[in-house]
């Protein structure tokens, strides 16, 4: 199997959503550095990495929340300055306003994404995006009297009324039970391939399982500072079965190879750094 | 007074299961009745401990016999007093209200309007702190004589410092809320593209709450601690001047009967804010 030699995927000029020799600097720290990506609208792509490869730096610099330090950042060709509709998020801590019951949450978003519609066709249509993850009945109740796997829904529900076409989830699932978690997951999945067109996702996750069951392509980030380490598409055909995926030998075998790609990584980072407390103790 | 009763209710309720305890190795033998007496007191310390006082009260001023006994009336001349003096203490509620209410709202207002607006824009921050720092911390019943002297009545003019005494604690409260709004509800109202007004009015305004209402109880105490004062300087009715009137012809059992009313009032008022708090703060867990 040589899957994790797939180079980077077909970049048709102004389409999708392209990072370009992007740096980030934190304080003088590097973040990131030199980051170059291209995702073709309607991709699902999983940027997987231990925690501080900066991969949450990255997709709020997708969000338009962080400002690059250097290199280009566009959707479509226009570059990324800041947030925009085209792009809804979905954090790890639960992205709805306490203070709002669901619906209104819900409303909220409608608002923005159809300014010219009245309260009463908000109210109604916030109604099929509650039904559309599970929640209708819940729809006055608010945040705080759900449990965490439910509030996500909501977050996801409330994105989807955003109407974004690219939607960057941020270790959306980090804090869920294993079965609230699968779950999730093929809600995610059911959106983005009922959507038309496909929404484009990008998916930040540190659990090597999920990249592999979600995403077409699977970025792999090391740390110190943040940088691609590899590249690797995902063989398997759609609709994805948990169950024959999680036994097949090809499944374990590409678990491995990245878990082993991962260690790599890290233990030439440990060298590098012996290697320059070696000096060090020379002089 | 909220706070010093909620301590000594603390205070007594530690304080009985140690005497509880110390009972019960004296007696050396699970005596059940005296345990269950203590039991049966819990959570009744803050009321017997009022009684206490009542009782305590009683037996000072009838105990005293010297010149000045006149100055302690018993509890029960007390309450006559009360009786008696009630249509001109509610008259005297209503005037000292009317002053207090507009005052106390427009500080509700403006502290909570500017606190948000200095809390979340740089620049207005930079432009509004120096004057705050050197301003909030003037007590503001300095500012009582001037202003009976610059405003033409004095109703204004007690409106006006109980504007001033309650507007410094609302409005610096709201703008350290609104400052340290967390980062997850900015990201959020910036990914819906929420615009300034809406920003504030449907996110930092809800989410500074729990601090605008710290502000708003400790803006209430001060507005009532500004009007009586300022009652007491030249008023022609409410509950300061009813205090102030009664120890000039030295009735002092309608002056501490006085003093209990306005403590009631005041108690009142905080009671009705603290429900409409737990009303608007339901999402805090």
């Amino acid at each position: 199997m040589n899957a994790l030699d797939t180079r980077s995927t077909n970049s048709v000029p102004g389409s999708g959503l392209k990072v370009e020799s992007l740096r980030f600097a934190y304080n003088g720290t590097p973040v990131l550095l030199d980051i170059n990506l291209a995702i073709a609208e309607g991709e699902f792509v999983c940027l997987l990495g231990p925690s501080g490869c900066g991969k949450t730096t990255l997709l709020r610099l997708l969000a338009g929340l962080e400002t690059l330090s250097s290199g280009n950042l566009s959707w479509k060709g226009q570059p990324i300055t800041g947030p925009s509709l085209d792009r809804g998020v979905v954090f790890q801590d639960y992205s709805l306003f306490p203070w709002m019951s669901l619906i209104n949450n819900i409303t909220l978003a409608l608002a923005k994404s159809h300014p010219e519609t009245d309260k009463k066709w908000r109210l109604n249509l916030a109604e099929e995006f509650l039904e559309m993850v599970g929640l209708a009945d819940a729809a006055r109740k608010h945040p705080f009297e759900l449990s965490g796997g439910m509030q996500q829904r909501v977050a996801i529900a409330r994105t989807l009324a955003l109407g974004s076409p690219v939607l960057l989830m941020d270790e959306p699932f980090g804090a869920l039970d294993p079965v609230n978690r699968a779950r999730l997951q093929d809600l995610v999945l059911d959106v983005w391939s009922n959507a038309s067109p496909r929404k484009t996702v990008v998916f930040v996750t540190h659990d090597i399982e999920e990249s592999l069951y979600l995403a077409d392509r699977v970025i792999m980030l090391g740390s110190s500072p943040g940088r691609i380490i590899q590249e690797l598409r995902v063989p398997f055909a759609r609709p994805r079965l948990r169950r024959t995926l999680a036994g097949s030998p090809e499944f374990q075998a590409l678990q491995e190879q990245i878990a082993e790609r991962f260690r790599q990584d890290t233990l030439q980072r440990i060298e590098a750094e012996s290697v320059v407390n070696g000096d060090a103790e020379g002089i | 007074m909220k706070a010093i009763l909620a301590e000594s209710r603390i205070t007594s309720s530690t304080n009985v299961p140690t005497a509880t305890r110390l009972l019960v190795k004296q007696t050396a033998k699970p005596s059940g009745v005296r345990r269950n007496f203590w039991l049966r007191l819990q959570g009744k310390e803050g009321a017997l401990f009022l009684f206490g006082i009542v009782l305590l009260w009683q037996f000072v001023s009838s105990s005293i016999h010297f010149a000045g006994a006149y100055l302690f009336p018993s509890p029960v001349v007390t309450l006559k007093a009360l009786w008696v003096s009630l249509p001109e203490l509610l008259k005297g509620t209503w005037s000292s209200l009317i002053v207090l209410v507009p005052g106390y709202m427009l500080a509700v207002v403006t502290g909570i309007v500017w606190g948000l607006l200095v809390g979340t824009i740089p620049w207005v921050s930079r432009m509004f702190s120096p004057f705050a720092r050197f301003a909030s911390p003037v007590p503001p019943t300095i500012y009582i004589p001037y202003a009976i002297a610059l405003l033409p009545t004095f109703r204004t003019a007690a409106g006006f410092v109980v504007f001033v005494g309650a507007f410094w604690p609302i409005f610096l409260n709201t703008a350290a809320g609104a400052a340290s709004l967390p980062q997850r509800y900015r990201d959020n109202a910036r990914i819906l593209g929420l615009k300034r007004t809406e920003y504030l009015w449907r996110i930092v305004f809800p989410a500074s709450l729990p601090h605008i209402f710290s502000g708003m109880s400790v803006g209430l105490v001060f507005s009532f601690i500004m009007l009586t004062v300022a009652e007491l300087f030249g008023a022609s009715a409410g509950l300061g001047r009813f205090v102030q009137l009664y120890a000039d012809y030295a009735d002092y059992p309608r002056m501490v009967a006085g003093i209990l009313y306005t403590g009631a009032v005041v108690l009142v008022t905080m009671e009705l804010l603290e429900q409409i708090k737990r009303r608007a703060l339901f999402w805090v867990k």
